[in-house]
């Protein structure tokens, strides 16, 4: 079975600084996207359950800096790896990306049967990417998925929505976008470290995936971001000592009348 | 940018397509029709809400709701296979109809529904697509549609627009905008479509649905008031204090990433960053340390509450009102006060 795994390189938001015109990612950590550790972990098990010459592909689109989740992802157990970096690539919103992604999937992995995303990313928080790219290449697609598990030929998908807890079949190939699943995230070890070292990352331009410049970045992409700002910080928080429960419960409710909650 | 396939000026009409849920019209679905009938009046525009069902479904009932609610038409997308939501089916009959009659604006709940199709839809119909909106707005050309959304974990705010791309689409996150006020004598209008679709589209099935067990009836990304509960209650038996002052306060219970991957909560409890974002009008904290991946799902909060022993807790710097000290002393006596002076939170 192949399988590919869609990853995204993204600032560290806990040391992510902002100034007036938006975050300042010099010198800011970069992570693997949370969600797309679920992810890569789905796919491994998946690999792992299938057997055989299953392998699971890393795809990612980036600056060359995203090599390096690409090979933590590689030291993890993924067996190969696309970047696709090219300037005209860049600065696309989800609908440029995922096509370019969908592009690159047909070209480079045709003959895949699972695409596994995560749900969303932690800069962006869009959540599209994955099932636009089902409807680039007309797959079925699932979001919010909590485990998907081999089931003969099908997938067998957990989904957690306001429903509940779903449980689908889909026909293979298709799309999983997974959010935070049940299991153990697993570590690197040695081996896989110097596996990951001695893999080759080939870099993958716009003209080999036979993305046009119009389709590319900027041009394919249906919306722009036209301003940002901060959250500004919360001030005047009123903080109250709780030795004697009664008195600082009192505090409260009087806190809560004059605001006019209670 | 990708242009749409006709002049801008033929688009026209703002929808919001409903989550219908057993025949019930979300909460988030309903308060969409607050700035859809705003938008629409300044663009000159009408109202449609549309609702994906199964025949059978109360249409009269339902348009006489919506039409109190501001809403001049309700499109009822009627098929068989509508019975329940299914990602194919559901963006073939709506990306149908888009395509058809191409509406100006389509506004979708940011539910797991919304944000399954919308990205789906936007793609067949060549529109844009912002998702989890916070705010909606026309641009300073009183045309474009401006929508505000959280990035980078809640600490950036962002203007999301699509100058040429048509529908614009937006998800909107629940309890953004309130419920419109019903107005006696207003209807709308019914125009009921059966689309043509066939049952070999679906690629997938749903097998079954476990219903969460929700306690109080509270959902959580719903719920007016929030209480959640951290690692300082020290054990997962120790959740019923966070359990009764919920009760009392008719509040959702929430928790933390830590007391989730403990096992002490299930996932679907988990506020913050691979778990849910809320915005209630109040947030209790309860032993919640408030390390930035839980800060970033609940400071959108309008008041933020926190008890906790440690008075260098990350959490006293976003709330409005902070306790420093021992949860299991005040936690109690807070419940025990609001029980016998019998104060319900006036929302």
């Amino acid at each position: 079975m192949k399988i590919v795994v869609f990853i995204k390189q993204v600032p560290d938001n806990t040391k992510l600084k902002f100034d007036e015109s938006g975050p300042v990612r010099d010198g800011v950590p970069m992570m693997m996207n949370p969600y797309d550790e679920y992810a890569l972990e789905t796919a491994l098990r998946l690999k792992e359950k299938a057997g055989g010459d299953s392998t699971v592909t890393v795809l990612t689109l980036g600056a060359p800096s995203a090599k390096e989740i690409v090979k933590k992802a590689i030291s993890y157990g993924a067996d190969d790896a696309f970047l696709l970096s090219d300037e005209s690539l860049q600065d696309g919103d989800s609908s440029a990306n995922s096509f370019a992604l969908a592009q690159a999937v047909k070209t480079l992995v045709p003959d895949f049967h699972v695409l596994v995303f995560g749900q969303q990313s932690l800069d962006d928080a869009a959540g599209q990417t994955g099932p636009k790219l089902a409807e680039w290449l007309n797959l079925p697609s699932l979001t919010f998925c909590k485990n998907a598990e081999l089931e003969g030929e099908t997938l067998k998908v957990v989904r957690e929505t306001e429903r509940g807890i779903e449980t689908h079949a889909m026909t293979l190939p298709g799309v999983v976008c997974m959010m935070k699943c049940d299991y153990e995230l697993r570590g690197s070890n040695i081996k896989g470290v110097m596996r990951a070292n001695k893999t080759e990352i080939p870099l993958k331009s716009a003209a080999d995936i036979g993305v046009a410049s119009d389709k590319a970045g900027v041009s394919g992409s249906t919306t722009t971001v036209t301003k940002t700002w901060q959250r500004p910080p919360k001030s005047g928080g009123v903080i109250v000592d709780g030795s004697e429960p009664a008195v600082a419960v009192q505090k409260l409710v009087d806190y809560l009348k004059e605001t006019k909650v209670l | 940018m990708q242009a749409a396939s006709l002049p801008l000026e033929q688009y026209t009409g703002v929808w919001v397509v409903a989550d219908l849920v057993d025949g019930v019209l979300s909460d988030t679905s309903q308060e969409l029709l607050t700035p859809a009938r705003q938008l629409a009046d300044q663009l000159g525009q009408s109202v449609s809400m549309v609702i994906l069902a199964a025949p059978g479904v109360d249409s009269a009932a339902l348009q006489e709701c919506v039409g109190a609610a501001g809403a001049d038409q309700l499109i009822v997308i009627q098929h068989d296979l509508l019975a329940q939501y299914q990602t194919e089916l559901y963006t073939r009959a709506l990306s149908g109809l888009v395509l058809e009659r191409h509406p100006n604006i389509v506004l979708f709940p940011a539910s797991s529904m919304g944000r399954d199709y919308a990205p789906r839809v936007s793609v067949r119909t060549g529109g844009s697509l912002a998702s989890a909106a916070t705010d909606l707005a026309l641009a300073e050309d009183g045309k474009t549609l401006r929508a505000t959304k959280a990035c980078f974990a809640e600490a950036l705010f962002a203007s999301v627009e699509s100058p040429t791309a048509r529908p614009q689409m937006v998800t909107v996150r629940g309890r953004a905008f309130e419920k419109p006020q019903a107005q006696a004598g207003k209807s709308a209008t019914l125009d009921v479509i059966t689309p043509t679709l066939s049952a070999d589209i679906a690629r997938t099935q749903l097998l079954e649905v476990v219903k969460p067990e929700v306690k109080g009836g509270k959902k959580l990304e719903e719920a007016e008031i929030v209480v959640s509960g951290g690692r300082g209650l020290k054990a997962a038996e120790n959740f019923s204090l966070v359990e009764d002052l919920a009760g009392v306060l008719g509040a959702a219970v929430g928790a933390s990433r830590a007391v989730v991957d403990a096992g002490w909560r299930p996932h679907s409890e988990q506020v913050g960053q691979t778990g849910k974002t809320v915005a209630p009008k109040v947030y209790v904290a309860l032993g919640i340390h408030g390390a930035i991946q839980h800060l970033v799902g609940m400071n959108g909060s309008q008041c933020i509450i926190a008890i906790n022993s440690n008075p260098d807790a990350p959490i006293f710097k976003v709330a409005d009102f902070g306790i420093v000290g021992d949860v299991f002393q005040v936690v109690p006596e807070l419940t025990k006060t609001l029980k016998e002076q019998n104060l319900a939170l006036s929302l």
